[in-house]
């Protein structure tokens, strides 16, 4: 009896044990730290069906709010999706893995204008997923006149009619731009410069908004918008010809990428995401549903002709635009700068 | 229902310190505020006192910079303390709208209760559902529904046109009224609750008292009604103006994030662009100190009975 008792409770206590193993035989997963609306739904469907890798999806709605999240975490996350002066300020900041390329052989998919870029020269640490540039936006049926440039919407004839992305170091690089300065420029010489223009500018904007400046367009709210060229390419996949995209001279891109943060527990995987997003047919599904400008030439060629046409997603000759740089502690500048004259 | 304030307010004096019972009953309540607020709050504090590095990430070094900067003394280029009330403004501003938020909600939320306390059971509850309905939506889904309403071409744009009162659509959503409207909109149900609560309480034999001894109805309001409902009136002020201070979402969706308010500043140093923990936690901090002041001067002098 005695004996019995004590198989039973030894029994017990090895299944007790073996138990957490035996139900979850290391299922593989991916923890992707993502923008909201960027990743379509169906994208990780699809590659959790075929690898069996069980996707975690976290969002974040700006690049600085990634970079709080991820330098609290530590290494809870395996791929996040940075733009071009975030990853520059992570390498720098040697927070970011080395990419093993030969597992990732769909790199070659990506085309030469988007590789090798300043902010990684050497394709180490980041894979393109969409690039876009920041441009303006115009009402055709409110706005009239000939819009070229940062200045004529802010010309004075459209007060109140303006939505701008709520983003500082944007608007400082607009007022850069009319000057004829580089995006980077950005010195306290400089700055004294864009100050009187922007003091200029602001009391003329009706809306900031960085998620869905589209919104306010869409609604009549406003007429003109200086956005993110998705944005713009949404509207006039929906409206047609009422909505126009400018690139203005001196204009910018912006390039969101996957990178590996330092100490990724699923590195693995994550380069198998990274491979499997540059599949011509599975890059063209992001772009089918956020219409950027696809750096997959590849996936470029699937696309239908209504979409290659929208000149907000593939301006005409593919111009050479600048990017962002890392500016470091002249951040805290700009806000200063930004929050004393929306203060006024 | 007894108010939040009234539940602070020791029964005639007879408060008693609470047994072993008590504590036990408590110790769930006391976890949680010393998980969720007196440790975050312990850590905005010790934050407040560092300073960011390139990256961003915290410097332990103990300074009062940030402190400094949000009461207005910053350095200038040589070193030399300057003027600057940038963060005292947007907190002036902050408390401007709020308190006329405050105010709109008591002028609102008085009658509504009043209504609500001296309805007859029977619709009573019915009234009470009809408050309480907006709670079942997700907030962020019923500020959604003001932008299409207020929107230029919108609904009620569309209506005011269509009724011909209007030629033109008239700019309504992204100015600071729709900001108000909005937070009176959200707040209105933490006035009416409490109000009513003290409103259920008034025993009508007094109220009748005194129009019996000859006071009229505006006399019998000012000094017998609202001193009876102060409780609640207090209660539903802090309910109403501590979370208007500090919300953010409704000046970014229906103001267009175009003048800064305390809320808006502190979230941008957090997870906006400014990503400044440090400086965000001195100013969260100064908000509580203010909040603490404000809650004071609402529970001290409190009638005896």
């Amino acid at each position: 009896m005695k004996t019995t008792r004590h198989t039973f409770l030894l029994t017990l206590a090895i299944a007790v044990l073996a138990l957490p193993a035996m139900a979850a035989p290391k299922k593989k997963v991916l923890n992707l730290f993502c923008w909201s609306e960027y990743v379509p739904d169906s994208v990780i469907k699809g590659f959790t069906k075929e690898t069996g890798i069980k996707v975690n999806v976290e969002n974040y709605a700006s690049n600085e709010e990634m970079l709080s999240k991820l330098l609290v975490a530590g290494s809870k996350y395996d791929l996040i999706q940075p733009s071009e002066y975030t990853i520059e300020a992570l390498a720098k900041a040697n927070k970011l893995e080395t990419l093993d390329l030969s597992r990732i052989p769909n790199f070659k998919n990506i085309g030469a204008p988007f590789k090798s870029l300043p902010h990684d020269p050497d394709n180490k640490f980041s894979v393109p997923w969409m690039t876009g540039s920041v441009g303006i936006v115009i009402n055709t049926r409110k706005v009239k006149d000939e819009i070229k440039g940062y200045a004529d919407v802010f010309s004075g004839k459209y007060k109140n009619r303006i939505v701008v992305l709520d983003d500082n170091r944007e608007m400082v690089s607009w007022a850069l731009a009319t000057l004829g300065l580089g995006v980077n420029d950005i010195t306290s010489e400089n700055l004294a410069k864009v100050k009187p223009i922007l003091q200029g500018w602001i009391p003329q904007i009706k809306v900031y908004n960085s998620d869905s400046p589209k919104t306010p367009l869409a609604n009549g709210d406003v007429d003109l918008g200086i956005v993110w060229s998705g944005e713009a390419a949404i509207l006039i996949k929906e409206h047609g010809e009422k909505f126009k995209y400018v690139l203005p001279e001196n204009a910018h891109m912006f390039i969101d990428s996957l990178a590996i943060p330092k100490g990724a527990p699923n590195a693995d995987a994550a380069h198998q995401f990274i491979d499997y997003i540059l599949r011509p047919e599975v890059s063209k599904i992001i772009s089918e549903n956020f219409p950027y400008t696809n750096p997959n030439m590849e996936a470029r060629k699937l696309l239908p002709e209504a979409q290659l046409k929208n000149t907000a997603s593939y301006p005409a000759g593919d111009p050479k635009l600048d990017t962002f740089k890392d500016i470091g502690k002249v951040t805290k500048e700009i806000d200063k700068l930004v929050t004393d004259l929306k203060n006024k | 229902m007894q108010t939040p304030l009234a539940l602070l307010q020791p029964a005639h004096g007879a408060a008693r310190r609470p047994g072993f019972i008590g504590w036990l009953l408590i110790a769930p309540l006391i976890a949680w505020l010393v998980a969720f607020v007196v440790i975050p709050a312990l850590i905005l504090l010790v934050y407040s006192f560092c300073q960011r590095d390139e990256l961003g990430e915290l410097v332990f070094s103990f300074s009062l910079e940030n402190y400094w900067r949000v009461f207005g003394y910053v350095h200038d280029e040589s070193g030399a303390f300057a003027w600057d009330p940038t963060y005292l403004q947007i907190f002036g501003r902050s408390l401007g709208c709020a308190g006329l938020t405050t105010i709109l909600c008591v002028l609102i939320g008085y009658p509504v209760a009043w209504t609500l306390g001296r309805a007859p059971d029977s619709r009573r509850n019915l009234l009470l559902t009809l408050v309480m309905i907006p709670f079942w939506t997700s907030f962020l889904i019923r500020t959604y529904a003001w932008i299409i309403i207020l929107s230029e071409n919108g609904l009620l744009n569309g209506l005011l046109q269509y009724s011909r009162l209007i030629s033109e659509p008239f700019p309504m959503l992204y100015t600071p009224g729709a900001v108000i409207v909005g937070l009176v909109y959200s707040y209105l149900p933490f006035m009416i609750l409490p109000i009513y609560g003290s409103v259920e309480k008034l025993d009508n034999s007094i109220v009748e008292a005194a129009l019996d001894l000859g006071a009229g109805p505006l006399q019998a309001f000012l000094n017998v009604i609202l001193p009876l409902t102060r409780p609640g009136v207090l209660a539903g002020i802090l309910l109403v103006f501590i979370p208007a201070m500090g919300m953010f979402a409704i000046s970014d969706l229906m103001g267009g994030k175009r003048v800064p308010l305390i809320g808006n500043v502190i979230q941008d140093q957090f997870s906006g662009q400014a990503r400044d923990w440090p400086f965000g936690s001195a100013l969260g901090m100064s908000v509580v100190v203010l909040f603490s002041i404000a809650f004071w001067l609402g529970t001290r002098r409190q009638p005896e009975s």
